[in-house]
C-alpha cells in the first residue's frame, strides 16, 4: 500500500465539499485496499458519515458475510488502539451490547493505512432510537450505567496511548473559567454585533458560577477518589446520547466508541442529563431524580460520586457548550438568534438552581466509596 | 569515552521536525563527537535511516511516540550492547534511568532535565528518589528547572548543574548584518512591513504563551506609536485542519485591530532566522512557569531587544535594562504595552539593547560553550 498520509479534507476547495458525505478519492482507494485484508467480498459500500475537519469517515459495507461498518478513525493511531481495545474487551470479555469487531484474514482487529487506524465491525441493523420521553431517557441512563459498570478495569494494550481524564478535572474547570474571559474579550472587540451585549451579561452571570464550581471541586472528595487506578472507574463514552445509545436486542446498544477515555463516570451522566434538561426547557426535579435513579440501578453511585455529579451540574455547561465555538466566526455567530439563545439559557438557568438544591441531599444516607 | 545519548520518544534527532531538546542535542553533537565516541539512540522517522553513521556519530533509531513502547526499545538495545558505554546520558526522561541502570550496572548515568518531568504527576516519588540516587549528575536548562527539582527532592541539590542552551550565532544574525540585509528587506517587502516597527512573537499559539495579551496590548500601543505591526510566528495559525480554540480566539481579536497582525503559519526550522532578522523588537509573552524558552537565545543572536516575562527560567538570560525588560504581571496586557513603550520611545536605548543582546549571545550562548559545559560534566 502506498504510504499516503490521510489528512482532514474540510479545507479542500471543491464543489464536492457541499456534499456532507464527500470523501477524497485517495481515501476511497485506501478504503478498498483495507477491505481486501478481510475474509469477505464486498458487494457495495456507501459513506454514511464523515468528519471532514478531523479526517474520519464511516462506510456501510454490504459483504458476502452480511452488512458491516468500515471506520476510518481520525485520532492518532495509539489513541485509536486504546478505544479499539476497549470495544473488544467490552464485547468479548464483558458481553456488552457493542458492535463486535471483525478480524482481518491475519486475525488482527484493525489495519494501519495512510497513517490512521481502520477497522470493520458488525453492522447492527435493528437499532431504534429511544422514545423522546421520560421512559426513553431513563432507558438511556440505565444503558449508560451498564456501559460504565462493564468497562471497569479495562487494561489497554501496550502499544496504546492511554486516554484518561480522571486526573484532569481541575484543568477542565480552569479552562472553562479561562474561556469566560475569552468570550468577554471577543464580545468587547465586536461590540457592534447584536449578541455582544447579551453575551457580556451572560459572562457576568456565568463566570462566577464557573469559579464557584472550581472552588467546590477543590474542596470536594475528588482528591480522595484519585487514590484509585484510573481503570478502577471504567470508561466514559464522551459522546453518549440519543444517537450513540439506541435500543436493540437485549436493551441499549452503544455505538461509536472511538472517543472512550478513563474518567469518573458521572461526567457522561451529567452530559446526558444536562442535554435532556436543556431540550425540555427547564430543570424538573422529578425527572432529575428519576434519571439519576435509573442510572444508579445499573451502576450504583457512591456518596462521593453523587457529590461530584452535583458539582458537575453546577458548572455553566449549557451556556459554555453553546458559545464555545464563538471564536471561529464571531461576525456570523453574534447575530440576533444567538442573542435569543443566550437569553433563553439565562432564563433556563434560573430553574436549575432550585432543582439542584432540592436533590442535593438525596444521597446523604448512601454509603461512601469502598 | 564511549557515550550513549538517549533522546525522548517524541521527536527525531537530528532535529528535522524541530523541538527544543532535539535542537539542543543537534547543536552540541558536532563538538562532543570530536572528543568522544558517541551513539545517539532516538526514534525513527521516515526521512532518516534506522542505523547510520553520520558526521562521526552513530545513530540508532527505534519506534517511539508512546513512552512504554520506546522504553521497551531502549531496553532491547542495551541488552544487545552489554558493557558498551562508559557514560549514558539520558535526556528528560527520568523514567528511563532505572531500566537503563538495571542493564548497564557499570556505566555512569547523566540526566539532562528540560522541564518538569520530576513532577508527581509524571513520576512516582519513590522512583524519583531512586533515580536521583542512581544518576551522577543532573543537568538542567535553567536554574528554575533545578529549583523545582530541589523543592520536591532536596537530596538532588548536590547533583544539579545548570547548563544554559545555545544558538547558532552564524545562522541567527542581526538584520543589519551584511549577510542578512537582503533577507530583512525581502521579508519586510513580501509582508508589507517596509515602514513598520515590527514586534515579533515566536512560539506555539496557545494560552500558555500569551499571544492574546500582546494583541490586546495593541490598542494601547497604537495610541502612542504609528506604523506598528505585530508578527506571530506560530505553526498552528493557518492550517484550517487544526485550528484550536485558542487560535480561533486570537484570530477573532486580531481581525479587529487597527495595528496589522501578521501571521506566518508554519515556518520551517531552517528559515526561522529570517523572521528574527526582519524584526525590531522581540517579545516572549509566556504566562506559564516556563523552563526557559529557546526563542530568547535566537532573539539575542539576532540582536533584538527583548521583552520577556517573570515566569519560570525566562528572566535568567535577560539583564534588565541592558538587553531587555521583564514584565512581572504578564496576565495584564497593559504591562506589555508599558514595557514595549519604554523601549520604543527611546531609540538610543533600543539600539543599545539590541547590540548587547548580540554580544551576550556571542559570548555566552554559542553551542561550543554548551558542549564544553557538558564535556566538563562528562570528564
Amino acid at each position: 500500500m502506498k504510504s499516503l498520509e490521510i489528512l482532514p479534507w474540510a479545507a479542500d476547495e471543491t464543489e464536492l465539499m457541499r456534499d456532507d458525505l464527500y470523501v477524497p478519492e485517495y481515501i476511497q482507494y485506501i478504503a478498498l485496499a483495507v477491505l481486501k485484508q478481510y475474509d469477505f467480498s464486498v458487494r457495495c459500500m456507501n459513506v454514511v458519515a464523515t468528519k471532514p475537519k478531523k479526517g474520519g469517515a464511516i462506510w456501510k459495507v454490504e459483504t458476502s458475510e452480511g452488512p458491516k461498518s468500515l471506520k476510518l478513525l481520525h485520532r492518532r493511531p495509539g489513541r485509536s488502539i486504546f478505544s479499539l481495545g476497549a470495544q473488544e474487551y467490552l464485547c468479548d470479555v464483558k458481553k456488552a451490547r457493542v458492535p463486535p469487531i471483525v478480524k482481518t484474514k491475519d486475525g488482527q482487529k484493525c489495519v494501519l493505512a495512510g497513517g490512521k487506524i481502520w477497522f470493520v465491525a458488525e453492522w447492527i441493523d435493528s437499532l431504534t432510537p429511544a422514545p423522546p420521553d421520560l421512559e426513553g431517557a431513563k432507558q438511556l441512563c440505565y444503558g449508560l450505567g451498564e456501559f460504565h459498570r462493564l468497562s471497569k478495569n479495562y487494561q489497554a494494550p501496550l502499544n496504546a496511548e492511554i486516554a484518561s481524564r480522571v486526573r484532569k478535572w481541575e484543568k477542565t474547570y480552569q479552562k472553562m473559567l479561562m474561556k469566560m474571559d475569552w468570550f468577554r474579550n471577543i464580545a468587547k472587540a465586536y461590540n457592534d454585533m447584536p449578541a455582544s451585549e447579551p453575551l457580556l451579561q451572560a459572562v457576568e452571570l456565568f463566570e462566577p458560577h464557573a469559579k464557584a464550581a472550581l472552588e467546590k471541586l477543590q474542596n470536594s472528595p475528588y482528591r480522595k477518589l484519585l487514590q484509585y487506578e484510573d481503570s478502577h472507574w471504567g470508561l466514559v463514552h464522551q459522546d453518549y446520547g440519543w444517537s450513540n445509545g439506541q435500543l436493540g436486542k437485549g436493551g441499549v446498544w452503544i455505538i461509536d466508541l472511538d472517543g472512550v477515555s478513563y474518567d469518573l463516570p458521572v461526567r457522561d451522566l451529567r452530559k446526558l442529563i444536562s442535554g435532556i434538561m436543556l431540550d425540555s426547557l427547564n430543570w424538573n426535579t422529578d425527572w432529575l431524580r428519576e434519571l439519576i435513579r435509573a442510572y444508579h440501578e445499573a451502576n450504583p453511585l457512591s456518596k462521593e460520586l453523587y457529590e461530584m455529579l452535583m458539582i458537575e451540574f453546577s458548572l455553566p455547561n449549557e451556556f459554555y457548550r453553546n458559545v464555545k465555538e464563538l471564536g471561529y466566526n464571531p461576525e456570523l455567530f453574534l447575530n440576533e438568534s444567538t442573542a435569543a439563545m443566550i437569553e433563553q439559557i439565562i432564563q433556563q438557568d434560573k430553574t436549575k438552581w432550585p432543582a439542584l438544591k432540592e436533590i442535593a441531599n438525596d444521597w446523604k444516607d448512601v454509603k461512601t466509596s469502598k | 569515552m564511549r557515550v550513549l545519548m538517549i533522546c525522548t520518544e517524541k521527536l527525531p534527532v537530528p532535529a528535522v521536525k524541530g523541538g527544543a531538546i532535539q535542537t539542543y542535542i543537534s547543536g552540541v553533537l558536532p563538538h562532543l563527537s570530536f572528543y568522544h565516541e558517541i551513539t545517539v539512540l532516538g526514534i525513527e522517522d521516515p526521512s532518516l535511516e534506522k542505523d547510520e553513521i553520520r558526521d562521526n556519530v552513530r545513530y540508532v533509531r527505534i519506534p517511539g511516540k508512546i513512552f512504554d513502547l520506546y522504553k521497551e526499545g531502549v531496553i532491547k538495545f542495551l541488552e544487545n550492547h552489554p558493557d558498551s558505554f562508559d557514560i549514558i546520558h539520558i535526556f528528560n526522561r527520568p523514567r528511563l534511568v532505572l531500566p537503563v541502570r538495571s542493564l548497564a550496572t557499570n556505566a555512569r548515568i547523566i540526566l539532562s532535565m528540560h522541564n518538569d518531568m520530576f513532577h508527581s504527576e509524571k513520576i512516582p516519588a519513590d522512583e524519583a528518589c531512586q533515580v536521583i540516587e542512581e544518576v551522577e549528575s543532573i543537568i538542567t536548562v535553567s536554574d528554575y528547572v533545578g529549583y523545582e527539582i530541589k523543592a520536591l527532592f532536596p537530596q538532588a541539590a548536590t547533583k544539579l548543574n545548570t547548563i544554559y542552551s545555545g544558538v547558532d550565532t552564524e545562522r541567527f544574525l542581526p538584520g543589519n548584518d551584511a549577510r542578512m540585509e537582503n533577507t530583512r528587506k525581502k521579508v519586510r517587502k513580501d509582508y508589507g512591513l517596509e515602514n513598520k516597527t515590527v514586534l515579533l512573537f515566536a512560539g506555539r499559539l496557545s494560552n500558555n504563551k500569551g499571544a492574546d495579551r500582546l494583541i490586546r496590548a495593541l490598542p494601547i500601543l497604537a495610541k502612542k506609536f504609528k506604523n506598528l505591526a505585530l508578527v506571530l510566528v506560530g505553526s498552528n495559525w493557518f492550517s484550517e485542519n487544526h485550528v484550536t480554540d485558542f487560535v480561533a480566539y486570537i484570530r477573532a481579536l486580531a481581525k479587529r485591530q487597527a495595528v496589522p497582525v501578521i501571521t506566518t503559519g508554519f515556518v520551517h526550522p531552517d528559515e526561522i532566522q529570517n523572521w528574527y532578522a526582519a524584526a525590531d523588537l522581540f517579545i516572549c509573552s509566556s504566562v506559564w512557569q516556563e523552563p526557559l524558552a529557546r526563542v530568547h537565545y535566537e532573539a539575542m543572536a539576532a540582536g533584538l531587544p527583548i521583552v520577556t516575562t517573570a515566569r519560570g527560567g525566562n528572566p535568567e538570560v535577560i539583564i534588565e535594562g541592558e538587553n531587555g525588560l521583564i514584565v512581572r504581571d504578564p496576565e495584564n496586557p497593559e504591562s506589555f504595552a508599558k514595557a514595549i513603550s519604554q523601549i520604543l520611545s527611546d531609540k538610543t536605548l533600543m539600539k543599545k539593547m539590541g547590540e548587547n543582546s548580540r554580544k551576550l549571545a556571542v559570548s555566552l550562548y554559542k553551542w561550543e560553550r554548551v558542549a564544553e559545559d557538558i564535556l566538563s560534566v562528562w570528564e
